[in-house]
């Protein structure tokens, strides 16, 4: 389980998490709206170590990402996609997968090599896999990032508005890759705009507010007309995301 | 009488000192790209104090004259810290340092041009610092980098030949031996031109074969 304890982050003088508790369980997906700038990004990467935390507790399956011999073990459990897929334009498809499980769980490279163009063919890519990020489209990009997050066989999955730089034909490629590991019980972790596609996937929506979870609710109730839906704040937000 | 005409032995002369000018050449280029890309890397994970220490020192090393650097460690070491220093072991710390000096400058624009969230990808997928620096930052520094390398060394290249100064016996010291004996300053030193001329083009169709291997993987088309 992720657990995430009175998570305090601060840029400067800026407080952009301000006390977040959240559990995230085996099975879940729990998506995190929030409008922009309210700390979705910087929570994603306070979860996987990329910021430190100004106060509070993150841990990962007991290991705290704040210490470092613990974070190493936090991160084989944890696997990333971002929302510019930062692919490593110097390998193919094939290596940008193959690296971590190579280096990282010593998997042997032709054995790696192997799952990886395993799983560019179940993303419908294997035309593509030994092709450079800058020889591929977009979406192709983004589910090559979706792969290699793959590839380490994480046991929770951290996406950060992973089709927002994605037109809406590749978005809708992108999502059905997310709603079958949705289905195969991967637990994620999924910021986003896209509101009903979350409702779709999702077990629980948590909403972001200037640093602050307002809502943590099961997506029934979130969606329900006397529910999260009818705080003032999000049906701002709500029918703000729905008229774009 | 004087005997003033060219002898076969002659190019023995010009090939030892080809040589030694070589084995400098390739001696301190080794020792300044390992020097300068290790400074290049403290700066990079930002090491404490050594990170201020490798600043100031390419700084000095890149804003003055190599012949003054040269003069300073031959001369001047001697007499500072009583060491006793050869000809060829001035030429050596000097040129290596003047040589590390520029390719940490060429080696850290090469790091910064990496993009950050690569790095950031590669640290979250459970790489070390290490294996991303080898994976990652190295691979594509030295595609971006091996351009201005190669300038830098047909340059440094050129510069051996002030080390004739202090005696070290290079290629321009025998175009100054052969001239003085000779009298036929215009065969010799085009000669010794001419040599110099031939290692700098090789030093440079080796850079551009190379720039070539390494940047086929980024394959770029078009732009
Ligand atoms: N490295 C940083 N330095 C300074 N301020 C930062 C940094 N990273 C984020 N911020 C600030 O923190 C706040 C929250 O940023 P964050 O990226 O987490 O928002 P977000 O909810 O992901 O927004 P969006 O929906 O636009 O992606 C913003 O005000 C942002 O300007
Ligand atoms: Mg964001």
């Amino acid at each position: 389980m992720i657990s995430v304890r009175g998570v305090r982050k601060a840029f400067g003088t800026a407080t952009v998490l301000d006390g977040i508790d959240l559990d995230v369980h085996s099975g879940e997906v729990v998506s995190i709206l929030g409008s922009s700038g309210s700390g979705k990004s910087t929570l994603i990467r306070c979860m996987n170590g990329l910021e430190k935390l100004d106060g509070g507790r993150i841990t990962i399956d007991d290991f705290d990402v704040s210490r470092p011999k613990e974070l190493a073990e936090a991160r084989k459990r944890s696997a990333t996609v971002f929302q510019l897929f930062n692919l490593y334009p110097h390998m193919t498809a094939v290596q940008n997968i193959a690296l971590a499980p190579v280096e990282v769980l010593k998997i042997p490279r032709k054995q790696a090599e192997a799952d990886a163009r395993a799983l560019l063919d179940s993303v419908g890519l294997s035309a593509r896999a030994d092709a450079f990020p800058a020889q591929l489209s977009g979406g192709q990009r983004q589910r090559v990032g979706i792969c290699r997050a793959l590839a380490m066989k994480p046991r929770y999955l951290l996406l950060d508005e992973i089709t927002s730089a994605l037109d809406p034909e590749m978005t809708s490629d992108v999502l059905a890759i997310l709603a079958k590991l949705a289905r195969d019980g991967t637990t994620m972790v999924f910021v986003t705009h896209e509101i009903e596609f979350a409702r779709t996937i999702s077990s629980r929506i948590v909403f972001l507010d200037k640093g602050q979870l307002v809502v943590d609710l099961p997506t029934a109730e979130f969606f329900a007309a006397d529910g999260g839906m009818a705080k003032p704040r999000i049906a701002q937000f709500l029918s703000k995301m729905r008229k774009d | 009488m004087r005997y003033t005409a060219f002898t076969s032995y002659d190019i023995v002369l010009l090939a030892q000192g080809l040589g030694v000018s070589l084995a400098l050449f390739l001696a301190t280029t080794i020792i300044g790209l390992l020097l300068g890309s290790l400074w290049a890397i403290i700066r990079f994970y930002r090491v404490p104090v050594l990170m201020q220490i490798v600043t100031v020192f390419a700084e000095l090393l890149k804003n003055s004259p190599v012949l003054v650097q040269l003069f300073l460690v031959f001369f001047g070491l001697p007499a500072f810290a009583r060491l006793n220093v050869t000809p060829v072991e001035a030429a050596v710390i000097t040129l290596s340092g003047n040589t590390a000096a520029f390719v940490y400058v060429i080696a850290v624009s090469a790091i910064e041009s990496i993009g950050r969230d690569q790095i950031e990808a590669a640290r979250v997928s459970g790489l070390s610092r290490w294996q991303v620096l080898r994976h990652i930052i190295a691979p594509q520094a030295m595609a971006f980098a091996i351009g201005p390398l190669t300038g830098l060394l047909v340059n440094q290249l050129q510069v051996t030949s002030l080390i004739s100064v202090i005696g070290v016996v290079d290629l321009t010291k025998i175009g100054n031996i052969l001239n003085l004996r000779t009298l036929k300053p215009f065969i010799v030193w085009a000669i010794v031109g001419g040599l110099y001329y031939v290692m700098a083009k090789l030093v440079a169709f080796g850079g551009a074969t190379l720039e070539k291997r390494l940047r086929a993987h980024t394959a770029w088309k078009g732009l």
